[in-house]
């Protein structure tokens, strides 16, 4: 299997792409000029300061952006074309009790008692060695008195902490300082999780070479009678798809959610990948208006999405603390709040130690040539006008998953396994997935209306399931959206200017969904079988456009979490623009969130069955449930960011 | 047989609107020449003289009534040339030659024409009794030379101005490509451009390159030889990098900001089914229609081949500084069919020879009231470009849009090429626009 190292294959590939703009095949003799020739530079430099104040945080973002993008005709029809960029989030200093070297600090795990909510600081168990060696006379059991000084109680903060309080449930602590200042829990979940202050502070300059956005070389061969073939090379990002926000096709380069969470623009927070990019493009023939089959192969080597490492200010789903915290109680243990069912009522915080519980190894794919990604569309308006795509894709999943059941000592017996069923020991994966899918859009003139329908079939996408020895299975999924697009006079806001309302409804199936009512409570698949978002935009433009109001709603139904999304962009010249915005959050009915957290999986039988439990030798899940870890499922990116409330306000200036 | 007579009494009628007085071969030299018997004067009109506040009413006649709003009220002056020949090439010419009496109005306004070949459909002048004289004017436009078979604008670049300020808010620069599909008289491939299975009549494509918010920005308009097919539409965001297809509606909107609407491009950029269309009279009016190589051109930027675009004054520097010159007009008329439509009546003082509507245009808006002026300055194809010599049109040569109301405007700096090769059908592909950048 050949393999080529990170660094010298991005070399590998941006030669190929500058050579290639720099070629001379014969068949672009013939071609047009259309301003491909030979051109000098072009080159645009902006600046952007994006500053946002978070409720009850204070500073959450000070980032100032440049940004070089450049184009050159390069000759014979070839153009060049690249963005470079560099930012830096001046927050970890500014703002360095929350997010920066002096984050966190000493927490208090909670254990629940018939008489109500027992508070001890983390690390005192009260179920540690001493008490279950006493209790049980379990001479090899493996948790432990107290933590080492490398272990401190300092710098954590409690998992979830940002949007819900413990209240009986799973708790353990989180390391949330920039990881040279606390090794804790790091690890590279690909791109994310392991990186330095000033990594986080300057997140281009990595050894991806993220400044390099895009840079890659284009151009139409000419085939003639009306055909021609397109080739684009090199760092760049593929779109699919028709829709606004939703990621049904559109999923051939991962995004950076720790930019914005979900609120950038798409082809601000795409992830471009080294990708080699043929359409042949037929043109019209005695049926079709317009016909194309489009080859993408992404060479890259695998990236995921990057969802935000734990300590800053955008961790989407507040998924990076769950892995970190995870990969911190495997590597050095940590106490869990409201574990050990030792009575009826009571459930006390555990002080687990190192190798029992948490997250071990990540599988971030390496490169290899059966590891790149390959899609195919064909792409064409029929001779009515109906604009449509059919799609076909196989990549690796972006997002992880977490499969249990792995290696561990148990913790009562200090007995080692390769594998525990039904333990919360897990590897991290991104499993290959394969994608069909299709896009259309046109017109209903009745309506004064433009349509967008875009849906997806998936094979190899895992889920967490509680129901599964391994605590994940792969499911099926579909993924639709429909989208409506109407300019519309409203003539309180602008009698000659249109008001833009876009709505799109988001739906997803997941097929052999497994849920089941156990004797604690539910069990099976956190994530919803059918879900449904929805979101509505309202842009209007006043002032020849120089200022243009928006909102912005999206609505989870399932969740029942709500975000609104006011902005206001003002263009003050040419080449300033300044925006002034906010989101804000709203949850109903959080208790939905809860799931099935596994404490009543047993996996170490029969010391960690349910006290009173009727098959105590027996590992599955008998459905205990709380917030963490599997609630961030069903609360999706609204409701688990819904104290995450924003003000911001960006300036942009082109030089 | 009555009940015969009855079924065939719509033919008649649709016949008598539709071919009752047959164009001849001299139509067709009246038309194309309209100056055979010598150029139109106006008494005290005299080329080199300027048109202003004070001496308006003198030459209110001769002026559309948006352009004299504009005058009286001191927010330019115009500079009086003299009236010359804007010649259209002799393919076009022959087409209609040799098309002549074969089209066919439709049984009723807003009907699509039958047997349209080639050339100016109807090349008879337009007789004041005749109700669908307009509808007829309409169709010329549509068939009209316009940009000719193809031709780009780049670069071209549009400001919007606040009138009161004189502040550009902003500038635009972008190309304009425009390629007919259908009846070309003038270049390869003639008489059009196959496959071509919706029946795409002409398309054009816009690409902007500033400023940075719109940067890479691409739109696609294509229209269809079936009057009664909506146009498709779509654009390509560069912020987004995504094909949106624009709903039918955005036709009528605000364009990115500017003064104009998608509807308002070259005069009138809509389906023929779309308005109800009259004919008001034809007289003598003052069109913006120049020599560019003989005006006194902006110095602030110029490009390196050496072109200079025209250069711009008046209130806010709304006003293109050409010159204008006495025209044979005929007075056109179009009230939107769509009673939402936010405009409430266009007039057009088209001109006869080239039969374009882009050179006195008045909007009123839907209480009536005058809204924007839109006129567009052309140049003698000879007298501009090399590359334009002979091509026998117009040459859009720079555009002001004013919005009377909100004392706003855009303007608009061309730099038109009738350059095939440099319109390839390709780039009218909404796939083209997917490999934007």
């Amino acid at each position: 299997m050949e393999t080529l190292n990170n660094g010298a294959w991005q070399r590998s590939l941006l030669a190929i792409a500058v050579s290639c703009a720099f070629a001379a095949p014969a068949a672009a003799d013939d071609l047009p000029a259309m301003g491909e020739e030979d051109s000098p530079w072009q080159v645009d430099v902006t600046y952007e300061n994006h500053t946002v104040r978070r409720e009850n945080v204070g500073l959450a973002k000070f980032r100032n952006t440049l940004q070089a993008e450049f184009d050159k005709g390069v000759g014979n029809g070839w153009k060049v074309h690249g963005i470079m960029r560099g930012s830096w989030d001046g927050v970890y200093r500014m703002n360095s009790d929350e997010y920066g070297n002096k984050a966190g600090g000493s927490i208090n795990m909670q254990s629940t008692t018939p008489g109500g909510y027992l508070t001890t600081p983390w690390g005192t168990g009260p179920v540690t060695y001493s008490l279950v060696n006493g209790a049980f006379g379990l001479v090899n059991n493996a948790f432990v008195d107290a933590y080492p000084a490398s272990n401190p109680n300092a710098g954590l903060r409690v998992l979830g902490d940002r949007w819900h309080s413990i209240n009986g449930g799973v708790a353990f602590a989180v390391p949330v300082r920039p990881c040279d200042v606390d090794k804790r829990g790091c690890r590279d979940f690909g791109g994310y999780g392991d990186l330095k202050r000033s990594e986080l502070e300057a997140p281009e300059f990595n050894d991806r070479l993220d400044f390099l956005r895009e840079l890659y070389a284009k151009k139409d061969f000419d085939l003639g009678d009306g055909k021609s073939l397109f080739v684009k090379l090199g760092r760049q990002q593929v779109v699919w798809g028709r829709t606004d926000l939703f990621r049904v096709l559109d999923v051939i380069n991962p995004v950076d959610f720790s930019r914005n969470n979900i609120y950038d623009e798409l082809s601000d927070i795409r992830i471009p990948m080294w990708i080699a990019q043929v359409e042949y493009r037929m043109g019209a023939s005695d049926t079709m208006q317009d016909r194309n089959l489009q080859f993408v192969w992404n060479v890259d080597k695998f990236r995921p999405n990057n969802l935000g490492q734990c300590g800053s200010p955008n961790s989407i789903l507040d998924a990076g603390c769950f892995f970190r915290g995870m990969a911190n109680l495997w590597d050095n243990g940590g106490t869990v709040s409201n574990f050990a069912n030792v009575a009826p009522g009571t459930l006390l915080a555990t002080n687990f130690g190192p190798g029992q519980i948490g997250l071990d190894k990540v599988h971030l794919p390496s490169w290899s040539l059966s590891n790149t990604q390959f899609g195919m569309k064909y792409e064409g308006v029929t001779q009515d006008g109906l604009s449509f795509s059919l799609n076909a894709l196989t990549y690796r999943s972006q997002l992880p998953s977490l499969r249990g059941g792995k290696r561990a000592t148990n913790s009562f017996t200090g007995v080692y396994q390769d594998a525990w069923p039904y333990l919360i020991s897990f590897d991290m994966h991104y499993p290959r997935v394969n994608l069909i899918g299709g896009s259309m859009d046109f017109q209903v003139p009745a309506a004064n209306a433009a349509v967008r329908v875009e849906a997806a079939y998936t094979d190899g996408e895992e889920f967490a399931n509680t129901n599964r020895p391994e605590l994940y299975s792969k499911n099926n999924v579909f993924r639709t959206v429909i989208g409506i697009d109407r300019p519309t006079f409203i003539p309180f806001i602008s009698e000659t200017q249109a008001t833009l309302i876009s709505g799109q409804l988001f739906y997803q199936h997941i097929f052999d969904h497994e849920w089941k009512r156990g004797s604690l409570g539910p069990v099976g698949m956190p994530d919803w079988e059918d879900n449904v978002i929805g979101t509505l935009l309202i842009k209007a433009f006043l002032k020849n456009g120089m200022v243009s109001p928006q909102v912005i709603f999206a609505h989870d139904f399932k969740a029942r979490a709500t975000v609104v999304a006011p902005q206001v962009e003002m263009h003050l010249s040419n080449d300033l623009k300044v925006t002034i915005g906010a989101n804000y959050k709203l949850a109903e009915g959080r208790s939905r969130w809860e799931f099935d957290d596994c404490r009543a999986c047993n996996p170490f039988a029969p010391f960690t069955a349910p006290n009173g439990d009727p098959d105590p030798f027996t590992s599955y899940s008998r459905g205990l449930a709380g917030m963490e870890p599997l609630g961030r499922f069903r609360a999706g990116p609204i409701g688990a960011a819904f104290k995450e409330n924003d003000l911001f306000v960006k300036l942009n200036y082109k030089f | 047989m009555k009940k015969s007579l009855r079924k065939l009494l719509p033919l008649f009628v649709a016949a008598s609107f539709g071919t009752a007085q047959a164009a001849t071969e001299a139509d067709v030299e009246n038309t194309f020449n309209p100056y055979k018997a010598g150029m139109p004067s106006f008494a005290g009109l005299k080329a080199g003289m300027t048109i202003n506040k004070g001496n308006a009413d003198q030459f209110k006649d001769i002026l559309g009534a948006g352009v004299f709003k504009l005058i009286k009220e001191g927010m330019f002056e115009m500079k009086v040339g003299p009236t010359t020949q804007f010649s259209i090439s002799k393919a076009y010419i022959d087409a209609t030659r040799a098309n002549l009496n074969k089209t066919q109005l439709g049984a009723k306004p807003g009907d699509m024409i039958s047997g349209y070949v080639a050339g100016r459909p109807f090349p008879e002048e337009p007789d004041a009794k005749d109700p669908r004289a307009g509808e007829k004017l309409a169709w010329n436009y549509k068939y009209g030379v316009n940009w000719g078979d193809g031709a780009i604008i780049s670069p071209f670049y549009w400001q919007y101005r606040n009138m009161q300020t004189g502040k550009v808010e902003k500038e635009i620069n972008w190309d304009f490509h425009f390629l007919n599909f259908m009846h070309r008289t003038k270049d390869a491939p003639v008489p059009e451009i196959t496959p071509n299975p919706s029946g795409i009549f002409r398309a054009i494509y816009v690409k902007a390159h500033e400023p940075q918010d719109l940067k890479n920005t691409q739109l696609l308009i294509q229209r269809f030889e079936d009057d009664a097919k909506l146009d498709d539409a779509y654009l390509y965001l560069g912020f987004q990098r995504r094909v949106r297809r624009l709903a039918q509606g955005q036709a009528t909107d605000s364009f990115l900001g500017s003064d104009l609407m998608i509807e308002d491009f070259e005069g009138y950029n809509g389906r023929v089914s779309d308005m109800k269309w009259t004919y008001k009279g034809t007289k003598n009016v003052m069109l913006p229609m120049w020599n560019h190589n003989e005006l006194k051109l902006s110095s602030e930027r110029s490009e390196s081949d050496g072109y200079k675009y025209v250069d711009f004054a008046g209130q806010g520097g709304c006003f293109a500084e050409g010159t204008w010159q006495l025209r044979k007009v005929y007075v056109l008329e179009a009230v939107p069919v769509n009673p939402n439509h936010p405009v409430s009546k266009r007039v057009f003082y088209m001109d006869v020879q080239l039969q374009n509507l882009n050179g006195s245009n008045e909007i009123y808006d839907r209480k009536g009231e005058l809204w924007k002026v839109f006129m567009v300055g052309k140049s003698h194809a000879d007298h501009h470009l090399p590359v334009n010599k002979g091509a026998g049109i117009g040459i859009d040569d720079a555009f002001s849009m004013v919005d009377v109301q909100s004392k706003h405007c855009t303007t608009g700096q061309f730099k038109g090429q009738v350059d095939p090769k440099k319109n390839p059908p390709r780039l009218f592909q909404v796939q083209n626009l997917r490999g934007g950048d």
